[in-house]
């Protein structure tokens, strides 16, 4: 995209696994409703749904959040109709960009038989691998736990999905060794971070409020951090992701070497719209392209 | 989610409750739907963080008000707001009054007394016949009876009206071929099983929201055929027979 900022020209495009984004922005997964696309049209260079799953999840009991400074502790507990349902419903996401899936199951095997559902339709453009859902097969440790599963998991959707871009999505904890073990196991992307283990404790109940991920600006410079390692120590594309909510901080994400930048969290408490317009004015008052920021830290 | 910057027309201490009004002249309001608001946004309020839902007390047409009570800091945090706060659009599905059976009856629990103004407004407007029940802790929130001329208030303590909750002050709920509550959700579950089984009931739920547009699954609620659904965009108003309650 490029937006006319007063008089100069802004270039937002990235390219990202051989697709073209008008603008590096990309909604994080579970943090976009279909009932609220109306209000990001144009936004996004590429849209990314709420995780499926083989079968439909309830979901966990409430409550489900708490809120943090800067941020919230979520326990959603991945709730989703299924994946038939899901590809169902897919055409409201279906906006003339490019359509990413996240996925996730309980096994490797599940992993491989909902990337053999999905990886034909014509509608989607590339993969997430949601890694931080627990492996039932290894004692509920997440499939992100450490490099060995990581390949493992990697590996087997891989060898399935021979056409389509695959992005690993990985915890804060051991991102560079898991990056380095999903690029070897022929990852195309990283998605880097996911939220971050957290609980919140109502003091007065004595009780657990919620125990679940921590997410929002609080984490941000736990992902800019992760961002910044994984892009040392790999070859393959970021997008970033945690805590992202200004212009700004899309520009510190690219610098630190993203070439595409989620926005979750904050979306619910400020319109992408803004942030965009944000970072074309970091553009243009640098004279620079967002594909020229990717990891052009001096 | 779009948030709209606001002038507050009034600001009023209605027993132990407050009222804000803002002008809000863009489209039709329906009685149960709510707001997100707060006093500022990203980076001025990273703490608290996320926005609040409301119910509409009121709508006129060009006005708007919300009943609040203090609970928390997002709460004291507009209690004090000085001019301006920020509101969302009109969210969720409110009240069906269209297909109800007469006479209704109207419960509120405390701050659940808010939406049933602008729902006692749409139901005159279309002549249906309607009695009015609060409950409150104590005589300093019952204030807000006042508001709802002929209401039948109770209160925990017995302060004022009858010594109870809400249903204490209902003689014959299940007289009522519509029954519309809002409180907190343990009094939405006994109006549930106290109400006529031939009555149509409906109730406004409350759980903590993250995003108000749907995108957080944050606010569900439990339904009877298994699984959660959202309280901000299936409801927060439910018939009462749909919730897992
Ligand atoms: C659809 C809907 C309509 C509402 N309408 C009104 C209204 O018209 N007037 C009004 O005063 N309040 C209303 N509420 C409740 C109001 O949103 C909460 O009181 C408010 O979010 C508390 O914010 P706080 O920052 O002051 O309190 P916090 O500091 O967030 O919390 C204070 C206390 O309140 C509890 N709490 C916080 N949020 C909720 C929640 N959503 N549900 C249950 N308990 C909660 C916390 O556990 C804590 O004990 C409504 C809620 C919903 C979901
Ligand atoms: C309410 C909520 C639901 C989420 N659901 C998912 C999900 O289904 N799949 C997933 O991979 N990540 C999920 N996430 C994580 C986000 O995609 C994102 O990685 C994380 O929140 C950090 O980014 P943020 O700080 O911008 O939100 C969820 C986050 C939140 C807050
Ligand atoms: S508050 Fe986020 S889905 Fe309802």
């Amino acid at each position: 995209m490029v937006v006319r900022e007063r008089t100069t020209r802004v270039d937002l495009a990235v390219e990202l696994c051989g697709l073209q984004l008008h603008t590096p922005l990309i909604p994080a997964s579970g943090t976009l409703a279909k009932e609220a696309l109306g209000e990001v049209e144009g936004v996004y260079g590429a849209m990314l749904p709420k995780t499926t799953t083989p079968r439909p999840r309830a979901g966990n009991p409430p409550p489900r959040i708490a809120e943090t400074p800067a941020g919230m502790v979520n326990s959603i507990g991945l709730q989703n109709p299924g994946v038939e349902q899901f590809l169902k419903d897919l055409d409201a996401f279906d906006v003339g960009v490019p359509l990413f899936i996240s996925v996730a199951g309980d096994t490797v095997d599940e992993f491989v038989a909902l990337c053999e559902r999905i990886s034909s339709d014509e509608r989607i453009s590339g993969i997430e691998l949601n890694l931080s859902c627990p492996n039932v097969e290894h004692g509920g440790l997440t499939f992100c736990a450490g490099p060995a599963s990581v390949e493992e998991v990697v590996a087997a959707c891989r060898a399935v999905v021979r056409e389509k871009p695959i992005s690993a999505k990985l915890t804060n904890e051991g991102a560079v060794e898991n990056a380095r073990a999903a690029e070897a196991a022929g990852a195309d992307a990283l998605t880097v971070i996911n939220t971050v283990p957290a609980l919140t404790i109502d003091a007065r109940a004595r009780k657990v409020l919620v125990r679940g991920g921590l997410s929002g600006p609080a984490i941000k410079p736990i992902a800019l951090r992760a961002v910044y390692e994984v892009s040392r120590a790999v070859n393959v594309p970021i997008l970033g992701s945690g805590g992202v909510a200004s212009g700004q901080d899309v520009a510190e994400f690219m610098l630190a070497g993203a070439t595409a930048v989620q926005i979750g969290t904050t979306s619910f408490v400020r319109e992408p719209h803004t942030i965009l317009e944000e970072f074309a004015g970091f553009l243009r008052d640098t004279g620079m392209s967002a594909a020229e920021l990717i990891g052009a830290l001096r | 989610m779009r948030f709209y910057p606001v002038d507050i027309e009034e600001r009023r201490e209605l027993g132990g409750y407050t009222l804000l009004s803002y002008r809000w002249p863009d489209g039709s309001v329906q009685p149960g739907q709510f707001v997100m608001a707060r006093v500022a946004g990203y980076p001025v309020t990273l703490d608290p963080f996320l926005a609040r839902p409301f119910s509409f007390y009121d709508h006129d047409g060009e006005v708007a008000s919300l009943l609040f009570e203090v609970r928390g800091r997002g709460t004291a945090l507009l209690d004090r707001a000085p001019e301006r706060i920020e509101v969302s659009a009109p969210l969720g599905h409110g009240f069906d009054i269209g297909a109800n059976g007469t006479p209704a009856a109207l419960l509120g629990g405390g701050i659940g007394v808010a939406p049933l103004k602008i729902l006692s407004r749409h139901l005159t407007a279309r002549n249906v016949r309607h009695d009015i029940f609060l409950g409150f802790a104590e005589a300093r929130f019952a204030a807000v009876a006042a508001e709802f001329p002929g209401s039948k208030v109770a209160t925990v303590d017995g302060s004022e009206g009858t010594r109870g909750t809400v249903l204490d002050a209902v003689p014959d709920l299940d007289r009522y071929g519509a029954v519309y509550a809002c409180g907190p959700n343990p009094m939405l579950a006994a109006v549930k099983r106290v109400a006529g089984e031939d009555s149509v009931c409906q109730l406004s739920v409350e759980e903590r929201m993250g995003c108000g547009n749907g995108s957080c699954n944050g606010c569900v609620v439990p339904v009877r055929d298994g699984g959660y659904v959202r309280s901000c965009i299936e409801g927060p108003v439910f018939r009462a027979e749909v919730l897992a309650w």
